[in-house]
């Protein structure tokens, strides 16, 4: 794995885990925590850490940076398709957390 | 279990001293009323067939005795009042009771009973109730290599256990004497030293209060995994979950773990607002569950390792989960059920703090650790970063270990002796000395 592949992995896996963090209901919450293990999935469980400390608590920007980072696995050799099923599921999540 | 194996022998033997008439029972003569009705024969078959129940019953006493025996103390020994030296492990009724147990079986001509003596109902209600002691004593040695030896067992359990033994004699010697005008009925070898040997060994025990605990331990049958289609309404999710607990015996892999803490985080909180209409203790109990596993799902986040399975576990858990999901909140639940689930919350949470940390003791679980350096001379055109996995046990895991011993794991409940423990031995110990004509219907003093 290389660097950028290593540090865009761990910002998609503690956007992930901040939306885990501050979503509204117990499903939701849950639903982020299954896709972020999913993303460790399709890493073989072969992933750096993660670090929420200090991102933003507004759901819709932090959604917004983790589809972004997770995209960008796709550059480093992530199978296209694993990233769609995580963004599915990421999509269901935040389905679950809408208001 | 040996509360069961050993309150079916003692209710056995206290049926059989009730029984005074010996000869009468088996078809003899005794009163002019009763006709007779076996051969001499017959008698001596049926002396036989007691005497290798009978049997059966010496070698469980046997076999007690050598479980015990090992680093047994008596009661009798003074106490050591140096701890730096060893208190003295001399039992002497127990040398003599195992002793007298030897002589008397190596004396003994019966055999042992087959399998279908065992298992086929004799005629006889007499030689039925000696049946159900030798299934008693067969089914009972399951017990002691299942947690009814000296080193599972406390002192004072063991002593519960010598004096149990005792009394299982007793029993036996004055049966012995009792049948000795059977056609050919062979006496125990020396019944009085071991009905001597018995009383001083249940004199010893009963110097310390006893610890009917023991009870509990022994041979149990394995949990099964419940198979079929899914019970309807809260029962599915009971099935799930009880099948969970089992599936979670093996070793789960770190990513299966972490799937199955989040199922139990929305079990509990799912069935809390269900708890709520019936008892609110419940309600809480399990929302500070969810809260529980919840903190325990943020320090997994970061915790891997591949060693293990666990894949059907997680089906368990997802089956539980999306079972609940389907329950009408307003629905009617059956209390009972919902009760059920405390058992089955803490057998789990117990297995899930065993695991993580035998994890953390056996290294199968690691902390992710990101090493911000780059490899310089790694012959590649672009230099990986080395990043590596540190093992749980050198990491500072504190946070963990801490939540998972002071918080996961269910406090420690002292095992319980059940209902009836006491009153089956007083029973065996009443009938010892039971003599006819004594009860309610026996004759009065007339003036």
């Amino acid at each position: 794995m290389l660097l950028a592949h290593a540090a865009t992995l761990a910002e998609a896996r503690s956007y992930l885990a901040a939306l885990a963090d501050h979503a509204r209901s117990v499903e939701a919450s849950s639903a982020y925590e299954r896709a972020l293990i999913e993303l460790d999935w399709v890493h073989g469980d072969d992933t750096p850490a993660l670090d929420t400390a200090g991102i933003t608590r507004d759901c819709d920007i932090v959604m917004g940076l983790a589809v972004c980072a997770v995209q960008q696995l796709a550059d480093y050799g992530v199978d296209a398709l694993h990233i769609e099923l995580v963004l599915a599921s990421l999509a269901d999540a935040h389905a679950l957390d809408e208001p | 279990m040996y509360g069961e194996n050993g309150a079916l022998l003692r209710a056995e033997l206290a049926s059989l001293l009730t029984q005074h008439r010996v000869q009468l029972r088996i078809g003899g003569d005794g009163t002019h009323s009763v006709p007779i009705t076996s051969t001499d024969a017959e008698r001596r078959q049926i002396g036989d067939q007691i005497g290798s129940y009978r049997h059966a019953a010496l070698l469980w006493c046997r076999q007690a005795t050598r479980a015990v025996a090992p680093h047994t103390a008596s009661n009798l020994n003074p106490r050591q009042p140096n701890p730096f030296r060893l208190p003295s492990l001399h039992h002497g009724a127990l040398g003599a009771l195992a002793l007298a147990l030897d002589q008397a079986i190596d004396a003994a001509s019966a055999r042992l009973p087959t399998l279908e003596e065992l298992t086929t109902p004799q005629d006889l209600p007499m030689v039925e109730h000696w049946r159900q002691v030798a299934r008693a004593a067969a089914l009972g040695e399951h017990d002691f290599d299942a947690g009814l030896r000296r080193d599972s067992l406390d002192a004072r359990q063991t002593h519960t256990l010598i004096g149990d033994i005792a009394a299982a004699v007793r029993a036996l010697v004055v049966l012995d004497q009792r049948y000795s005008n059977i056609p050919g009925w062979e006496k125990l070898h020396r019944g009085e030293r071991l009905g001597w040997a018995a009383l001083a060994c249940a004199l010893d025990a009963s110097l310390e209060p006893p610890d009917y605990a023991l009870d509990a331990h022994g041979w149990r049958p394995k949990a099964k995994v419940i198979t079929g289609p899914a019970k309807p309404g809260l029962l599915g999710v009971l099935q799930a979950e009880h099948n969970l607990v089992i599936r979670m015996k093996s070793f789960p892999s770190a990513m299966n773990l972490r799937l199955v803490v989040d199922s139990q985080r929305l079990l509990s909180a799912g069935l809390a607002p269900l708890a709520a209409k019936t008892d609110t203790n419940l309600e809480q109990a399990w929302l500070t569950r969810a809260q529980t596993y919840l903190d325990l799902q943020h320090q997994l986040r970061n915790i891997g390792g591949r060693v293990g399975t666990g894949g059907l576990a997680v089906t368990e858990a997802a089956n539980a989960v999306s079972r609940l999901k389907i329950i009408r909140r307003d629905a009617d639940l059956d209390p009972r059920a919902l009760h059920a689930f405390t058992t089955l919350f803490a057998r789990l949470d117990a297995r899930i703090a065993d695991i993580i940390e035998a994890g953390v003791k056996r290294n199968g679980y690691f902390t992710r650790v990101t090493m911000p350096r780059i490899v310089e001379n790694s012959g590649q055109l672009v230099a990986p970063p080395r990043h590596r996995y540190l093992p749980l046990a050198e990491g500072d895991q504190t946070t963990i270990i801490g939540l998972v011993r002071d918080r996961l794991r269910p406090p420690p409940q002292p095992p319980t002796a059940p209902a009836g423990a006491a009153r089956s031995r007083a029973e065996l110990h009443s009938a010892i000395v039971h003599q006819p004509g004594t009860g309610t219907t026996g004759p009065s003093l007339s003036m």
